[in-house]
């Protein structure tokens, strides 16, 4: 569980690191320039790891960092949401869809040298089970046994069909690990991917460079154009903005600064690309406590909201409209972002109904830059209504998780969910929604044992059904802007993944 | 001298006029929401301008100000009405409670302002009522030591110490002899001391611990302003510049008021 160095350990490795930091060049400072050569990267993020364990550490900055690019998984996610090769180069699925048997890459190579095997599998997938702590691992609560069925074959045998599964092995608790190396976790991650990491400045940077063992002759995947790449961390979305402009980065991961893109969009030395996320920035209504409780008063408030509007002044109009908690990425996604139009009539006349001539509601928000624009929009969308909103910003994460997600103790809040296929949390009665609906909690849990066919249909009936009943309001779809200079190709301008995906990236003009 | 007094006492008038305007009228709703006018330039009918939200910035401002010179008032009379006290009694009563008081004001002196009411604000939720509490506290030292030391000097002038042989206990002594002599120091110490509070506040706000949204508050307005300073400057420049008026307001009065009132400059008048 520890995640600090042993002091001997740090010592040898400040040691290590020491020389090919010199040669990598200046890292130190956030506007220093990266004088690495041609092939070096830089790419700047806002959210740093805490350490490089996402094993027992929570959080989207570590498998963002290191999935894909350190650590592979037998399968991936593309930009579009579907699922295609990773480690494993194809694998079938027997008619029950209760066995999934990968057949595994014969070159594939850990950055220690050793092999990449089925027998790494069984390590990885039941060390899931046995020693992660993060409750992601849940995810791989449905797997009954893993078998190594030849040195390239593993079958693994779940204990009733799930549409979820092969998905969330996509994701963090997908990747692969080597039983040696696994010691030191929070320090030296050990994977196959096309990049390892060198070192580590907290506060500051992560340098990682190629993987010398990734794509061996006969591998067809491609080495990755950049030898190193520098992972630079930035206090707030205006640091960042400048570190490009100044020629400290290359590459902006994530714009949280909507109005500050058209400063790119105008200058040609830069492209900006904007696709979705996973990440819906959702208006929770307390579904458990007086007035919320009352589905007219929901739909009121729904009513109300122009949510058009309020992506165009809080957000810039950049995002999307979706009305529903599924990504478009996700297949079963389906615009309703039209079920509620804006009609401050008809939500005085439902408020009316539930007997409500005025109204007061507390927000408690997320004390972040999304969450704290929204709610000023929403405020005053309300007050025409009759609601007068008192808007509390807490601090995030702590005390909006202990207020708001552990006691629920609050009327609305705004915050921004990320993880893939959230919907699922409105089948839990316990969760921060106080959402209690047996149709809901069965389609879900029918959903994932149901064949594929049925499997869409019934999400896309649990999505109609939250809309239906106002379960909470879905105000946009988290856009995802990378801004990058224009010689750097290869980026997607979808954000589907948990990783930030280096191994597509080219320098142009490079072969 | 006189200058100090005439230029500080104005801006201060400015702003606590406005103030007071805006509780009648303003041009517009400073929290109606318009997507449709965000970002324009000043034009007649937004004098400066809109942000981001299509608010009005004049409109803004001239709220901005009420919530200013209220936390300025509370949390700079917290102080007084704590200090000033317990610096009379620190330099009257008996002396191991003179040291009590003086060392505890020494404590909580070498506290950060800010760290204090950043953790009132994460222990309580963020409020102006938060950050004016804890701004006041900060503050009661400053009041604390000026009385002190200026009823030390009463204490030792000609007209107390009559009044002490003549038998007059000592809380008549320090409602008749202290109080009004020491009250231009606490002035004084009022104004500088409101300047502080002001930028603190804007601070608070503007670290998104200090006046919730969406009453609107100058440190916020720079805050949403910092990512649009390369779309535009002005955003910025309007709050920015009204909070460094009524610092340097109550500055250059405090100055001014100083001149007037401290007894030691007495001579040279």
């Amino acid at each position: 569980m520890s995640t600090r160095p042993s002091a001997l350990s740090a010592l040898v490795s400040a040691a290590v690191l020491a020389a090919p930091l010199a040669l990598a060049g200046c890292t130190a400072g956030s506007t220093a320039m990266v004088a690495g050569g041609p092939s070096t990267l830089a790419v700047g993020f806002t959210a740093e790891p805490q350490n490089f364990d996402f094993t027992t550490t929570d959080g989207a900055a570590i498998p963002q960092a290191l999935l894909y690019n350190v650590y592979e998984t037998l399968v991936k996610i593309d930009s579009d949401g579907r699922i295609t090769e990773g480690l494993a180069e194809s694998w079938d699925i027997s008619d029950d869809r209760t066995v999934y048997d990968f057949h595994l890459r014969d070159n594939a190579t850990f950055s220690n040298g050793e092999p990449f095997t089925a027998s790494d599998v069984k390590f990885s997938i039941e060390r899931v089970q046995r020693d992660w702590t993060i409750s992601l691992k849940s995810g791989m609560d449905v797997v009954d046994r893993v078998e190594v069925v030849g040195e390239h074959h593993a079958r693994v045998v779940l204990s009733r069909p799930s549409n979820s599964w092969l998905r969330a092995m996509t994701t963090r608790i997908g990747a692969m690990f080597d039983p040696n190396g696994v010691s030191d976790l929070a320090n030296d991650p050990v994977g196959t991917g096309p990049y390892d990491v060198e070192s580590r400045r907290r506060g500051d940077s992560v340098v990682l460079t190629r993987n010398p063992e990734y794509s061996r002759p006969g591998d067809p995947r491609p080495e990755p154009d950049y030898g190193t790449v520098v992972l630079k961390y930035y206090a707030d979305a205006t640091a960042l903005n400048n570190a490009l402009l100044s020629g400290g980065i290359d590459v902006i991961s994530g714009v949280t600064a909507p109005d500050s893109v058209p400063q790119f969009e105008a200058d040609n030395r830069f492209r900006v690309l904007q696709g979705t996320t996973n990440g819906e920035v959702v208006l929770a209504y307390n579904n458990r406590r007086a007035p919320l409780d009352d589905v007219r008063v929901r739909k009121a408030l729904t009513y109300a909201i122009d949510r058009k509007a309020l992506l165009e002044a809080a957000w810039g109009g950049r995002g999307k409209l979706i009305g529903s908690m599924v990504p478009p990425t996700d297949p079963w996604f389906e615009d309703l972002s039209g079920e509620y139009p804006y009609d401050p009539e008809r939500a005085r006349r439902l408020l009316r109904e539930a007997g409500h001539e005025s109204l007061r509601l507390n927000l408690r928000i997320a004390n972040l830059p999304y969450a704290v624009s929204s709610a000023q929009v929403i405020a005053s969308h309300l007050k025409k209504i009759g609601v007068t909103v008192d808007i509390e910003p807490l601090d995030f994460p702590a005390v909006w998780l202990q207020q708001v997600f552990t006691d629920g103790d609050y009327d609305m809040s705004i915050v921004q969910h990320v993880e893939p296929q959230d919907i699922t949390t409105f089948g839990d009665p316990e969760f921060y929604w106080g959402y209690d609906s047996r149709r809901v909690q069965r389609l879900l849990s029918e959903a994932d044992t149901a064949p594929p066919r049925e499997y869409i249909s019934d999400m896309r009936e649990v999505a109609r059904t939250l809309s239906d009943d106002a379960a909470a309001n879905w105000l946009f779809l988290f856009p995802n802007i990378v801004v990058a200079k224009n010689e750097v190709r290869g980026l997607q301008a979808n954000q589907v993944s948990e990783a930030f995906d280096l191994t597509g990236l080219r320098r142009q003009g490079s072969s | 001298m006189r200058g100090n007094l005439v230029v500080g006492g104005s801006l201060v008038g400015l702003v606590v006029v406005t103030a007071l305007v805006s509780f009648v009228w303003t041009p517009l709703d400073p929290q109606a929401v318009d997507a449709s006018v965000r970002l324009l330039g000043p034009t007649s009918d937004h004098l400066l301008g809109t942000d981001k939200f299509g608010r009005d910035v004049f409109s803004q401002l001239m709220v901005g100000a009420q919530t200013t010179l209220y936390v300025g008032i509370v949390a700079v009379g917290v102080a007084a009405v704590v200090g000033v006290p317990l610096g009379v009694l620190a330099a009257m009563g008996p002396r191991w409670l003179g040291e009590f008081v003086m060392r505890t004001s020494d404590l909580v002196l070498a506290f950060p302002a800010l760290l204090l009411a950043i953790m009132l604000a994460a222990v309580y939720g963020a409020s102006t009522l938060t950050a004016m509490i804890a701004i006041g506290v900060a503050t009661v030292p400053a009041f604390a030591r000026v009385a002190r030391a200026g009823t030390m000097q009463v204490l030792s002038r000609e007209y107390t110490l009559a009044a002490r042989a003549g038998g007059r206990s000592r809380s008549w002594i320090a409602w008749r002899h202290v109080l009004p002599n020491i009250s231009g120091m606490v002035v004084v110490q009022s104004s500088v001391s409101f300047a502080m509070a002001v930028l603190a506040e804007a601070a608070l706000s503007f670290l998104g611990f200090g006046t919730a949204p969406p009453t609107p508050s100058w440190g916020r307005m720079l805050q949403e302003s910092q990512e649009l300073l390369a779309v535009d400057v002005r955003l910025a420049l309007v709050p920015g510049l009204a909070i460094a008026a009524v610092v340097l307001g109550f500055n250059l009065l405090g100055d001014g008021l100083r001149d007037r009132f401290d007894p030691r400059l007495e001579a040279r008048r």
